[in-house]
């Protein structure tokens, strides 16, 4: 018999902080709505800085990097350089997170300390993921976007530094300027072309396409990528046109994402609408929506447009793309640590056993219903429906947790 | 010493525990050879080449080998030609899996 290495499955209690505190912080983030008032939101006021940190940070790029520390050797088919070394980014991440947040609500003085924190955490990651990278042979489109999307987080962080001290009166800054490229090298840069890459592998391995044709992933990385770059560089010089044509680019590029997406979906084999699937759909038709309300909001100006789009994207898009791998990848962890050594000697479940069907169920009715409802808020400007909106997401969020603890707690009967 | 069909019969107690089924019936053993002195030969292949639990596919299917009385070694050939494609699999586990 030969041992199984854990570079493909790092230990579990190096992974399972990641989720728990991921889960925690969307139930915080819904909470949070709560103190929005539908009248009064903008792009820049200090609270919706404060809710999309603590949701981009806390939750999604939380869960990502915990996901990541299991699907890139996956992925890359090496083992981590130094995989320990997440036991350093999740404690950072929330601390920095937890700072950043207060930072943003009541004291710009924290800013800087939650920044440089949140700072060390990310370069941690990005500096394992490059090493990492270093042990592959060969490149592929994969490994290539997992690279250009980690340099892109890596000057994301920088300019978000940067701009944490210009709020906190450190340096002058034109924060504004800078603010434009933060968020499309974060969103964009990293967290699309993140996901982009990463569906290439696991929506045809979940769903057992094949025959599909990967040029479109090609085409939308490259675009997504100039398109980071465009707007990146129309904060400096003042140009209008590149940074609309940074825009377009990447409305383009999520549009042929799409149809990527619709084709690996066309060629499944594997037909079951489970919890992943609706995860996956939901996700994919807030992307389409958003997308169009953005166009719209290019065509009329229309600024409940551009937030709804906004809205759709962090809750829709991201939500619940991550909180669909979430049922697939902590069971696998878990059930990995735990029941393959036993296959053989006794009876162990299969993957799908080890989800709560009602509380996995309850999670995606009550944030689907969640998102939509404060859509509909932010278009119409409805305070009372914002309110009801985060109850609903209250609710789902709640869910969420009790189904990760669920997963990660499971044992045979 | 084992045809064909008796080494497929050892393998089909391997499932995938993402799927539900044995891997023999999902069409992911391509040829399986056993010489006099008990040297098994499996050519195989996973439904993808990202599977993160391919060590561990393969280690039961070389146990199950194993556990075969008389075996002495067994080889395990991963090959990623002919691409398994859901057509690969039995007719109850296309059904099953939605694909007809």
């Amino acid at each position: 018999m030969f041992s199984v290495s854990q570079d493909f499955a790092p230990p579990f209690k190096l992974i399972s902080p990641f989720f728990i505190l991921g889960s925690l912080f969307y139930l915080f983030a819904t909470i949070f709505l709560f103190f929005f008032s539908a009248e009064n939101i903008s792009l820049l006021d200090p609270k919706v800085l404060a809710f999309v940190h603590l949701f981009l940070l806390g939750f999604v790029m939380m869960t990502i990097f915990g996901a990541m520390a299991q699907l890139v050797p996956v992925v890359l088919e090496v083992g981590h350089f130094w995989v320990e070394l997440f036991y350093a980014i999740w404690p950072l991440l929330g601390i920095g997170t937890a700072l950043m947040v207060v930072g943003f609500l009541n004291s710009a003085a924290l800013l800087p300390y939650g920044g440089v924190i949140v700072l060390i955490a990310m370069m941690i990651f990005v500096m394992e993921i490059f090493l990492t990278i270093k042990k592959v042979a060969k490149f592929n489109l994969v490994i290539t976007s997992i690279l250009i999307s980690n340099i892109f987080l890596f000057f994301g962080i920088i300019f978000g530094l940067v701009m944490a001290l210009g709020y906190a009166g450190t340096i002058e800054v034109d924060v504004n300027a800078l603010l434009r490229s933060h968020v499309f090298l974060v969103i964009g840069g990293y967290i699309i072309i993140t996901l982009m890459g990463l569906s290439i592998v696991l929506l045809p391995m979940f769903g057992l396409s094949h025959g599909f044709s990967k040029k479109p992933l090609e085409i939308a990385m490259s675009m997504m990528s100039i398109a980071v770059v465009l707007v990146v560089t129309s904060s400096f010089i003042d140009f209008t046109i590149l940074e609309y044509l940074g825009y377009t680019l990447a409305i383009l590029s999520l549009l042929i994402y799409f149809y990527l997406v619709q084709t690996i979906y066309r060629t499944r084999a594997r037909k079951e609408i489970d919890i992943y699937a609706m995860s996956l759909m939901f996700s994919y038709f807030s992307m389409l929506v958003s997308l169009i309300f953005g166009i719209s909001y290019l065509a009329i100006g229309y600024e409940p447009l551009l937030l709804s789009a906004g809205w759709l994207i962090f809750f829709g898009f991201f939500g619940f793309a991550v909180t669909g791998h979430v049922y697939k990848i902590v069971p696998f962890l878990v059930w990995f640590e735990r029941f393959a050594p036993l296959v053989g000697k006794q009876k162990v479940p299969m993957l799908a056993d080890m989800l709560p069907p009602k509380s996995s169920s309850a999670q995606f009715l009550f944030c689907a219903i969640g998102v939509i409802v404060v859509c509909v808020a932010i278009l119409l400007q409805n305070d009372t429906l914002i309110k009801a909106g985060a109850s609903f997401l209250v609710f789902g969020a709640v869910a969420l947790i009790r189904s990760v603890m669920y997963m990660i707690n499971y044992k045979l009967n | 010493m084992y045809s064909k069909e008796e080494l497929f019969l050892a393998i089909s107690n391997v499932i995938d525990p993402e799927v539900g089924f044995n891997l023999v019936e999902m069409g992911l053993i391509y040829d399986a050879t056993c010489d006099a002195d008990g040297n098994a030969h499996v050519t195989m292949t996973l439904s993808t080449k990202a599977c993160p639990m391919h060590q561990l596919i393969q280690q039961w299917v070389k146990e199950a080998v194993q556990k075969m009385a008389n075996i002495k070694e067994v080889e395990i050939e991963l090959v990623w030609e002919p691409e398994w494609n859901v057509t690969m699999a039995e007719a109850h586990v296309k059904k099953a899996l939605g694909g007809g």
